[in-house]
């Protein structure tokens, strides 16, 4: 194992969440209407979305619910209306420990 | 098999977190039926908050909070106004402390616990879908397919009010009301913790920066120790962070774990944690009524929690208000019926005449001001820039006036729009 | 009517269990146990059966006091009874252990038509339990499954995906069967099966004065597995190339590639 450098270093969003533990149930438990995104141009989610849950892949927004951490900031900052938004079912998604 | 009304309770409370589980344990003890749901896996995997808890009203609402789950009680604290790689700080030191660090998960299991002990009904895993109203009274809840009656529902379900906005009680939030609170939590022996926080055994501290932490935007971040970890994170005022926000917000939080002035303390530490809430930041966040036909809102739900800029409370003000609820149904049932009227004497009135609520209303002005982007950017650039002329010295030593001149030409501040800020920042304080 | 028993493992969520690469040891602390998932596929065919023929759906989890929450799990999925077999007694078993006494408990509930178990644990993921418990029990077993397509007469067809086929099998009843993992969706918890569960409904807990074995052959003394020694693999350095344009000319590019390594023998 080789060591790249010396002192922390910054940890990129998907090794974060990776310390974090998720039961994922295979269905998502929020919605994403994305043929509205492409009407929004300041697309607020994809930098206020904690868990990156929103990012633009050739030019088109894409969705993913898997390392939300349901804290309710997609809801409240889309413009459009688009995010049709509830908590997991059955306790899935994430479990926190330390928090 | 198909049970659509398993069984009735008196009381059914929507949420075990602070408020919620209160509720229930306050009911269970007085002897009501009641049923605590939580769409959690046990009790608080849910749950996120800054850090810190106040003591006070717990005590009063618990008695001695020997058994509880407490960390570190917080004898010292600090506002630090952060420009790039200097900060000043202003620190207080007590030997005094009136609140103490844990996880809310812990405290949370704690309260839980205690209502299952005295006969609460605990449910997790189930999310609530909808409040079940006849003749426009809440009668019930729904959960899936299921449903299950009660005289009077507590709606403790937090700050994403999806039951109150079903009912068309509340609109959702505007993003001027509510700000975004992530969180990074990172192991350290407790040793460590202690020592290099300069602490003793059981001392505990809290930390509140502004500045360039947050990029200069509303808001701050916030360093909390733990037992054997330390919490730190920042809060983002969601209107200034849709404006202003340039990086991904996880950015901003790395940066400051990684701050040049700060990662000494834990930068060797493991981030075992990643979270994130939303926390409210204006009064107009409460619901025009706490109270309806059946229905009482506690918690965060109800808008209750206030963050002055330097202090963030709320798990002990969902507390009271829990307390208050299971007040009110032992005085309703008393005053006849679970009415809005009746609750609205029994809860409503009660908990807008306390000092909690008149905390948070009075803060108007001061939300408005903590919304100021001058204050976050010119402010702290002044005085980090005053302090670094002063401390920093060559061959000259400027006089305490020329430095502070100095300071107002590299913010770019007059004399009197300073004077402005100080005066409207002591009257919203 | 059909009597179906499925075996559930709790299990801590591995997912959560990382490794410390100063110390070289995991790191257990704070990590929340959950129902093994794959069990959930288990669990969801043996509803489904229970939905189309009626009957009763039984789980049975060999574990200590904290699987009761797995246990409530699943009773608010639908189950109609949960057993939990714990005693100190039983503790530090290996599969051989487990699945003897996991067969001498099924032996107590009477006649049944069906054990289904997961495809594996996500915690140790030998797949051993299902069939020693056929062999225990003397019952035909098939593993992969992914559903029941018929049941009745003493006999049951089920189908099972391999690679590169599918295979149906009749089998007599009652049968031991391991279902694929992810070959079911597994429903959501209710609150009227959850409700049951935590007042009229409890999880029944079953220890050695229950089943009455021979403490030899159970828990650790029962156990001849000997774990000599732990290892870990290597952390394997990833070239991370990517490749971006056209689907079909991606295709292309992977498939060079894979040949280059030795993956693709052809």
């Amino acid at each position: 194992m080789s060591r790249r450098e010396a002192g922390p270093r910054r940890l990129r969003l998907e090794e974060l969440l990776q310390r974090n533990v998720y039961d994922v149930d295979h269905r998502p438990h929020i919605v994403v209407d994305t043929s509205k995104c492409s009407r929004c141009d300041a697309k607020p989610c994809v930098r206020l979305c904690p868990a990156g849950c929103y990012t633009v892949v050739d030019g088109r927004l894409v969705f993913s619910y898997e390392g939300c951490l349901e804290c309710g900031t997609c809801r409240v900052v889309c413009p459009l209306g688009a995010v049709k938004w509830d908590y997991p079912l059955s306790g899935r998604g994430v479990y926190y420990r330390f928090s | 098999m198909e049970m659509n009304q398993p069984s009735r309770f008196d009381a059914i409370v929507v949420g075990a977190g602070p408020a919620g589980a209160t509720a229930a344990l306050k009911l269970a003890e007085k002897g009501y039926k009641v049923l605590l749901l939580e769409r959690g896996r046990g009790a608080g995997s849910k749950q996120v908050f800054g850090g810190r808890v106040y003591a006070e009203l717990l005590r009063r609402v618990f008695g001695d909070l020997k058994d509880a789950p407490i960390h570190r009680w917080v004898k010292r604290e600090a506002l630090m106004l952060a420009d790039g790689d200097r900060l000043v700080a202003v620190a207080y030191w007590t030997a005094n402390s009136t609140s103490f660090t844990t996880y809310l998960g812990q405290l949370t299991s704690w309260i839980v616990e205690r209502a299952v002990n005295a006969g609460a009904v605990f449910v997790d895993e189930v999310r609530v879908d909808r409040l079940l109203v006849r003749d426009g009274r809440v009668v019930g809840i729904e959960a899936g397919p299921d449903r299950v009656e009660a005289d009077v529902v507590i709606d403790a379900e937090g700050v994403n009010r999806l039951l109150l906005e079903r009912l068309g009680l509340v609109a959702k939030p505007k993003p001027a009301h509510v700000a975004l609170g992530v969180k990074e939590v990172i192991r350290l022996s407790e040793k460590a913790v202690t020592e290099r926080f300069g602490l003793e055994d059981g001392e505990g501290l809290a930390w509140v920066i502004v500045g360039s932490v947050t990029d200069y935007l509303p808001g701050g971040a916030f360093v909390y120790t733990n037992k054997d970890s330390v919490s730190v994170g920042l809060v983002l005022h969601l209107d200034a962070a849709v404006r202003g926000l340039r990086a991904h917000v996880h950015e901003l939080v790395e940066r400051l774990r990684l701050h040049p002035l700060l990662r000494r303390y834990w930068g060797d530490g493991d981030v075992v944690e990643y979270s994130a809430h939303l926390t409210i930041e204006s009064p107009e966040f409460i619901p025009k009524s706490l109270v309806h036909d059946g229905l009482i809102v506690v918690g965060d739900a109800a808008g209750l929690l206030l963050s002055t800029g330097l202090t963030v409370r709320g798990v002990d003000y969902a507390v009271f208000s829990g307390f208050l609820a299971a007040e009110a149904v032992d005085c309703a049932r008393k005053e006849g019926g679970f009415t809005r009227d009746v609750l609205s004497a029994c809860y409503e009135q009660p908990l807008r005449r306390s000092a909690v609520y008149r905390d948070i209303v009075r803060r108007k002005r001061a939300s408005k001001l903590m919304k100021d982007e001058r204050l976050f950017r010119d402010a702290v650039r002044f005085a980090v820039k005053a302090a670094s002329t002063i401390y920093e010295l060559g061959e000259e030593t400027p006089k305490l006036a020329e430095a502070l001149e100095e300071a107002e030409r590299a913010a770019r501040l007059s004399k009197l729009s300073l004077a402005l800020m100080l005066i409207r920042l002591v009257r919203g304080l | 009517m059909v009597r179906v028993v499925v075996g559930i493992k709790w299990v801590p969520n591995t997912q959560a269990v990382r490794f410390d690469p100063k110390t070289g040891t995991l790191i257990r602390e704070g990590v929340p146990s959950i129902v093994n998932p794959h069990d959930l596929d288990a669990v969801e065919l043996a509803l489904k059966l229970r939905d189309r023929y009626g009957g009763e759906v039984i789980a049975i989890s060999m574990a200590p006091p904290s699987a009761i929450k797995g246990l409530e799990h699943v009773l608010g999925m639908g189950v109609d009874r949960a057993i939990l077999i714990s005693d100190r007694v039983f503790a530090g078993a290996d599969t051989l252990a487990t699945s003897y006494v996991l067969a001498n408990a099924i032996r107590r509930l009477g006649s049944f038509d069906l054990i289904i178990f997961g495809q594996e644990t996500i915690d140790s993921s030998t797949a051993h339990i299902p069939a020693q418990v056929a062999s225990w029990l003397d019952l035909p077993y098939v593993y992969y499954v992914e559903d029941v397509e018929e049941l009745g007469g003493g006999r049951a067809v089920v189908r099972r995906r391999l690679e590169d086929r599918i295979e149906w099998y009749e089998i007599e009843l009652p049968a031991v069967i391991a279902t694929a993992m992810h070959s079911q969706q597994p429903r959501p918890v209710r609150l009227s099966y959850k409700l049951r569960a935590k007042t009229e409904r409890r999880v029944e807990v079953w220890d050695n004065k229950v089943l009455g074995l021979d403490e030899r052959c159970v828990g650790l003394r029962g156990s001849p597995t000997v774990v000599t020694k732990v290892t870990w693999m290597p952390e394997v350095p990833r070239k991370r190339q990517v490749f971006r344009g056209d689907p079909r000319e991606a295709v292309k590019w992977l498939i060079e590639k894979l040949r280059e390594e030795g993956v693709l023998p052809y």
